[in-house]
């Protein structure tokens, strides 16, 4: 009952006028960007973020989360169509959407998707209104060093769920660490690693990083292959699905939503584990072994709904425990920290409308996408045919934009040129730039975290051990760590994550 | 010996670079002691980490097989920090009008596809989009022209 008067009271909240708008706003710029090839939702967020610094922290995050709903609606599209996935959580869309559009089914897959996402996020809305307060209460009774080793845990579940050498993903998580430490410290004061640059005493500027490794390198990597595609949107069909399909995908739609809800809880997991689970899920269990691969509506159903569940309940640990578990989620925080909120389970106490009024606003920005995107999918489709040789000049003008509003710092222009050097290189040899992300956000708590334990405790690490809470947090990434190490383990999850 | 990896050898070679630089720099900062850490002594234990890593992941490359490290094309990443770059220049001493077509008129060169009057008529839509959008609409605080 308590729940039900807080969402009532969210409501409340997301139902101003002044926050519809922005919620509004955010899902069509979202889906928006979103479309356009080659260009992910963390990119689409980052880009995005300039437009929320005048508003107050409520509106900011509404609009956010739904330009991140919309983004990852608009991938979806991307996948249908061109068979581009225009984020990895819609890769296996590519799968069976891609194959209907071809027999003429744009318009079914590209429905199916929207109300499979509605759906699922309706449900994961719930999941996240009844989960996350027992979660929070639970985070505030966290001294220092359960913090810590939940840090710690956050990072390798992260590592161990995402694709690539776990090794290297760990080595990315301490080299974001290190970079997130640039700056003055707070304990002391020292100025650490700014090379006697005083632009540096603030740090590096957490956008321009952002942007650096989704925004620019990834244009640069667009712009060596040069593929030419093809749009499948000449022939959309009727965008509503027949009644038919829509009973053949209602199970398939309830099972990606119960997969994602849970899988998008996990650090590391999010929408991109829910989406591939849920699919591999669903042609397992398919009955008659129908065609999956060959545009199968199911397909397109079960993994667009878990995406979508799963991209909502990864806001559960960011919201309680100030923890991102993927890199939009750790730009959100973000997007936070510079609206002068330090993220944790205090939020949920302390700033009520702003945590209420972002989970209901989930579900409204669910509806105004489903509204939003069945009659403007045409529009969707034109904005597919622009040339890429339009669209790169202007990420770079807004990525530019973007990183400067920050601060109004000429500096973070030349951090953004500096780091999108660094990641370019990194990109060639394959370290993936999530953990690097993950780990800048969270190395500068981590490293308070451990300098209040060691001081509460003189000085002896084992406490880290003693602690039951701080131990089991440690022996289950310890665990996980072991677990890919084995072989016959390794072997299915490089299955699974290749595809 | 041969490198058979060569993705990872030069990952663990340049993850060894980068701890060693964090180390030598967190000395000077004090480490202090395990029980009141100094500002170096978080830095050093991280960098240490990533030390051991990069060498395992560099030695590992003589054991494994790995694809070889991608051809670098020089003209779409070079062009591109050189347009970033010129933005900032530009934004500094003239403005943001001038900024946008010095990193779209530079920019556009890291694509050979890019035609000289398509990228004229995309300069001026830009120019007119981040100055209405951004500037009169969300009142960010950025000039628009050289300052007096």
């Amino acid at each position: 009952m308590e729940t039900l008067g807080n969402l009532a009271f969210g409501l409340g909240v997301a139902l101003t006028w002044q926050n519809l708008i922005y919620c509004f706003v955010g899902c069509f710029l979202g889906t928006l960007v979103g479309v356009l090839p080659g260009i992910g939702p963390v990119a689409t967020v980052a880009m995005l973020l300039p437009f929320t610094f005048n508003l107050g922290p409520a509106p900011a995050l509404i609009m956010l989360a739904g330009i991140y709903y919309g983004a990852q609606y608009g991938g979806s599209t991307t996948a249908i169509l061109v068979n581009i996935p225009g984020e990895s959580s819609s890769v296996v869309t590519t799968l069976d959407g891609h194959q209907m559009a071809r027999k003429g089914r744009a318009g079914p897959a590209l429905g199916i998707a929207a109300i499979g996402s509605f759906i699922a996020g309706c449900i994961a809305t719930l999941v996240v209104a009844y989960f996350a307060p027992p979660l929070a209460e639970l985070a505030l009774k966290f001294g220092p060093a359960e913090y810590f080793s939940l840090m710690v845990f956050g990072l390798i579940a992260a590592v161990v769920l995402a694709r690539g050498s776990v090794l290297k993903a760990i080595a990315m998580v301490c080299f974001g660490i290190l970079l997130g430490l640039v700056g003055t410290d707070v304990n002391s004061g020292t100025i650490r690693f700014a090379f006697g640059q005083p632009e540096l005493t603030d740090g590096i500027g957490f956008v321009a990083l952002a942007m650096a490794f989704f925004g620019i390198t990834d244009v640069v990597v667009n712009l060596e292959h040069t593929d030419k595609t093809d749009v499948y949107g000449e022939r959309l069909g009727s965008v509503l699905p027949s009644w038919q399909d829509f009973r053949i995908c209602f199970w398939s739609i309830a099972r990606g939503t119960g997969l994602g809800a849970i899988l998008g809880i996990l650090p590391g997991g999010g929408a991109l584990l829910a989406s591939f689970a849920a699919y591999m899920f669903e042609k397992k269990i398919a009955k008659p072994p129908r065609q999956f691969g060959e545009g199968d509506i199911r397909g397109v159903a079960a993994p667009e709904s878990a995406n979508n569940a799963g991209a909502q309940t990864s806001f559960i640990p960011m919201l309680t425990l100030g923890i991102p578990s993927n890199p939009t989620m750790a730009l959100m925080i973000g997007a936070l920290m510079i609206q002068g909120i330090a993220p944790g389970p205090q939020v949920m106490t302390e700033r009520p409308e702003l945590f209420w009024g972002l989970v209901a606003s989930m579900w409204v920005g669910n509806l105004m996408l489903l509204v939003l995107n069945l009659p403007l999918i045409g529009l969707w489709v034109k904005l597919l045919a622009v040339p890429y040789r339009l669209l790169f000049p202007a990420i770079f003008v807004f990525c530019c934009i973007g990183v400067f509003t920050v601060d109004n710092k000429i500096f973070d222009i030349y951090v953004l040129a500096g780091l999108s050097a660094v990641a370019y290189v990194l990109l060639k040899l394959d370290c993936e730039p999530a953990p690097l992300i993950l780990g800048f956000i969270l190395g500068p708590m981590m490293e308070e975290q451990m300098r209040r334990a060691m001081m509460i405790n003189f000085g002896d690490v084992t406490i880290f051990l003693t602690r039951p809470l701080s131990a089991a947090f440690l022996i289950a990434a310890a665990g996980m760590m072991l677990l890919i190490a084995l072989p016959s383990l390794r072997a299915k999850r490089e299955v699974a994550l290749q595809e | 010996m041969r490198i058979r990896s060569p993705k990872d050898f030069w990952s663990g070679l340049f993850f060894i670079a980068v701890a060693a630089g964090f180390i030598a720099l967190s000395h000077r900062y004090g480490t202090g002691t395990m029980h009141r850490m100094g500002p170096g002594l978080f830095p050093i234990l991280v960098s240490v980490l990533l030390a051991g890593l990069g060498l395992i992941i560099a030695a590992r490359a003589f054991v494994i097989d790995g694809p070889p490290v991608p051809r670098f094309h020089a003209r779409p990443i070079i062009v591109s920090l050189i347009a970033i770059a010129l933005f900032g220049v530009a934004l500094a001493h003239f403005g943001l009008i001038a900024a946008v077509a010095a990193v779209v008129l530079v920019g556009a060169l890291a694509s050979r596809e890019s035609r000289p009057l398509e990228t004229a008529g995309l300069v001026v839509v830009l120019i007119l989009f981040s100055a209405t959008v951004f500037v009169w609409l969300l009142g960010l605080p950025i000039p628009l022209w050289p300052e007096a």
